[in-house]
C-alpha cells in the first residue's frame, strides 16, 4: 500500500531534529549534576543495618546450609524459628509508615524530586512546542490510529495527515525516554538523569518503606526457613575425592617467587 | 628498568628505580589485595609521596592512608605523623581520618586517648563499624582477651554479616582453647564462602583438636572437602591421613568403619608419596627424600594403646 510519502525539508533535520536531541541530552546531564548537589544523606539507623544483615544471614543459611554439619544447621534454624523465642518470632520492629505529611524529610525529598525532574520536563516541553510549532518533524516507523493525532500533532491542523507524522513536542518526549541508555553509558548506572526510573519509584509508592517491610520480611524469612531441609553436601565427599588422582599442577616450581616485586 | 646494584651487598638485593606510574600501580595492587607487606609499602610510598607527589592528583589521599598504616606497622612515627597531618588538613571532619589518628595513638600505646577518640566517633555515628573494631583491637593488644571476646560477641550480635569479625572471633576462641565456639564461627564463614578451601581446612583442624569419634569423622570429611576444593592443599592431605588413621586405630569402631578409614588413609599416604616424588623430580636426593616420607608416614601411624 503505497501512501504518498511526504518529503520534508532537510532544514528541518538540521535545525529541528538535531537541536532537540542536543537540548534533551544537555538538560539530562545538567539534571544529573543538580540532583547530586541536592542529594540529602540517607541516615540509616543501627537497627536497620542490623536487621538487613540478619536477613542476609538467614538467606545464606537457607542457601548454603548444606555445607555445614546437620547439627549446626538445626541449631541455627532453631535459633531463628523457634516457636517461643526464635528471632523471627520474637522480634517485632516498631512500624511507622512514613507518610509524606508526617515525615518532613520525605516531604523535602519528594519536592526535590519533583523540581529536578518533572518541572524541567514540562517547561522545556512547552518551550519546544512553542518554538518549533507549525510543522511536521518526523515520522514514527509504525502506523498509529487517528486517536493519537491530537496528542502527537499539536499545532498542525491537518485533518488528512497520517497520524504517524508527529510534531516536535513528541520528538522531544521520544528523546527523553530514548536517551536513557546514553545516560547510562556516559554518566554510569544510577544517574540522576534517568527519569523513567524515578517515575517508576514514585509509582511504586514511598520508596523508603523500610519499617513496614522489616516485619513482613521477617515473616517471609521465617516461612522460607521452615521449609528448608538440610541436604549435606559432604555425604560422599571422600568417595568423590578418591575417584581420581589429585592434581598437583603448579604446586612445585623450580624457583620460589622472589618477593612481591 | 634501570638496575642499580646496591654497593656492599652482593647479589642479594638490588635497589630498583621504578617510574612513578609503576609505583602507583604496585601500591594499588597491594591495596586491593589487602597485602600487609608494610616495609615495602613504606619504601615505595615514601618515595612516591616525596618525589612525585604532584603527579598523583586525587590518588594521593588514599596513598597517604595506605602509607600511614604501613608506617605505623614499621614504627615510622615521623612518616605516619606527616601523612596524618596532610589528611587532617584536607578532610578536617572526617571519621575515617579520626580513625587513623586513633590508630596512631594505639601504635604509641596511648590506649586511653585512642579509646576517647573512638567513643567520640561512635557518639556521632553509632553505625560506624571501623571505630568499634578498633576498640576491640585495643582490648586485644592489652591482652584482655575475655573482654575482647565479650565485646566482639556484642558487636557480632549487631553486625552478623561481618566476616572479618567472625574470623577474628574464631582466632580468639582458639587461643582460649574454646574449640566448640571457634567451630561455630568457622561454620558461619564456611556458609558465606562455600568455595574457600582454607575455611574448610581450618574447621577440620579445630574439629580434629576437639577430639572424639564424631568430631574426627567430621574433620575427615572437611579435610576431604578442602582437598576437593583445592587439590594442592598439602595440609588438608596430611590432615585427611591423620584423621582417617586416628579413626581406624580407635578401638570403638566397627569393622566396616575401620576398613573404610584404612582405605582412606592409605590413599592419602599414596598421594603424599606421589607429591613428594613430583617435588623431588630431577634432583639427586629424590630417593632419600621419598624414603624419608615413607618413614614419616609410618611414624605418624596411630597405634592402638
Amino acid at each position: 500500500m503505497a501512501e504518498p510519502e511526504l518529503l520534508l525539508d532537510s532544514n528541518i533535520r538540521l535545525w529541528v531534529v538535531l537541536p532537540i536531541v542536543f537540548i534533551t541530552f544537555l538538560v539530562g546531564v545538567i539534571r544529573h549534576y543538580v540532583s547530586i548537589l541536592l542529594q540529602s544523606d540517607k541516615k540509616l539507623t543501627l537497627e536497620q543495618v542490623s536487621d538487613s544483615q540478619v536477613l542476609i544471614r538467614s538467606r545464606i543459611l537457607r542457601e548454603n546450609g548444606k555445607y555445614i554439619p546437620k547439627q549446626s544447621f538445626l541449631m541455627r534454624k532453631f535459633y531463628f524459628n523457634n516457636q517461643e523465642d526464635g528471632f523471627f518470632k520474637k522480634t517485632k520492629r516498631k512500624v511507622v509508615p512514613p507518610s509524606p505529611m508526617t515525615d518532613p524529610s520525605m516531604l523535602t525529598d519528594m519536592m526535590k524530586g519533583n523540581v529536578t525532574n518533572v518541572l524541567p520536563m514540562i517547561l522545556i516541553g512547552g518551550w519546544i512546542n512553542w518554538t518549533f510549532s507549525g510543522f511536521v518533524t518526523t515520522k514514527v516507523p509504525f502506523p498509529l490510529t487517528l486517536r493519537f493525532k491530537p496528542m502527537l500533532q499539536q499545532g498542525i491542523e491537518l485533518l488528512s495527515l497520517d497520524a504517524s507524522w508527529v510534531s516536535s513536542a513528541s520528538w522531544y518526549f521520544l528523546n527523553v525516554f530514548g536517551l536513557r541508555s546514553m545516560y547510562s553509558l556516559i554518566l554510569g548506572q544510577d544517574n540522576g538523569a534517568d527519569q523513567s526510573r524515578i517515575m517508576q519509584e514514585q509509582m511504586s509508592g514511598a520508596a523508603m518503606a523500610m519499617p513496614a517491610d522489616t516485619n513482613k520480611a521477617f515473616k517471609a524469612e521465617w516461612e522460607a526457613l521452615e521449609l528448608t531441609d538440610h541436604q549435606w553436601a559432604l555425604e560422599s565427599v571422600e568417595e568423590e575425592l578418591m575417584s581420581r588422582e589429585l592434581d598437583f599442577d603448579g604446586l612445585f616450581s623450580k624457583e620460589l617467587p622472589s618477593g612481591i616485586f | 628498568m634501570p638496575l642499580i646494584p646496591w654497593l656492599g651487598l652482593d647479589h642479594i638485593c638490588f635497589k630498583v628505580t621504578l617510574f612513578s606510574t609503576e609505583m602507583r600501580d604496585k601500591l594499588r595492587k597491594w591495596r586491593e589485595d589487602n597485602f600487609r607487606n608494610s616495609e615495602q609499602i613504606v619504601d615505595v610510598g615514601e618515595e612516591l609521596i616525596s618525589e612525585h607527589g604532584s603527579k598523583l592528583g586525587d590518588d594521593i589521599w588514599i596513598i597517604y592512608e595506605q602509607v600511614m598504616i604501613a608506617a605505623l606497622d614499621c614504627s615510622r612515627d615521623d612518616l605516619a605523623l606527616t601523612c596524618l597531618q596532610e589528611l587532617r588538613k584536607q578532610f578536617p571532619d572526617s571519621h575515617r581520618v579520626k580513625r587513623l589518628s586513633g590508630m596512631r595513638l594505639e601504635a604509641l600505646e596511648r590506649y586511653d586517648e585512642a579509646n576517647k577518640h573512638y567513643d567520640a566517633i561512635l557518639q556521632e555515628d553509632p553505625t560506624n563499624t571501623a571505630a568499634r573494631k578498633r576498640k576491640i583491637s585495643i582490648l586485644k593488644a592489652q591482652g584482655k582477651s575475655t573482654e575482647a571476646i565479650r565485646e566482639l560477641n556484642e558487636y557480632l550480635e549487631q553486625f552478623v554479616g561481618d566476616q572479618e569479625a567472625w574470623h577474628e572471633l574464631s582466632e580468639l576462641y582458639i587461643n582460649e582453647h574454646d574449640y566448640g565456639k571457634a567451630a561455630f564461627c568457622l561454620e558461619e564463614l564456611m556458609m558465606t564462602n562455600p568455595h574457600n578451601h582454607l575455611y574448610c581446612e581450618q574447621y577440620a583442624e579445630v574439629k580434629y583438636t576437639q577430639g572424639g569419634l564424631e568430631n574426627l569423622e567430621l574433620s575427615r570429611k572437611y579435610f576431604a572437602q578442602a582437598l576437593r576444593l583445592n587439590n594442592r592443599n598439602m595440609r588438608a592431605l596430611f590432615g585427611l591421613y591423620m584423621s582417617a588413621s586416628h579413626i581406624a586405630a580407635s578401638p570403638k569402631v566397627s569393622a566396616k568403619v575401620k576398613k573404610d578409614n584404612m582405605k582412606y588413609a592409605s590413599w592419602a599416604a599414596s598421594q603424599i608419596n606421589r607429591a613428594y616424588k613430583l617435588a623431588g623430580r630431577g634432583t639427586k636426593e629424590n630417593k632419600c627424600s621419598v624414603k624419608a616420607v615413607e618413614e614419616m608416614l609410618e611414624s605418624m601411624q596411630i597405634t592402638m594403646s
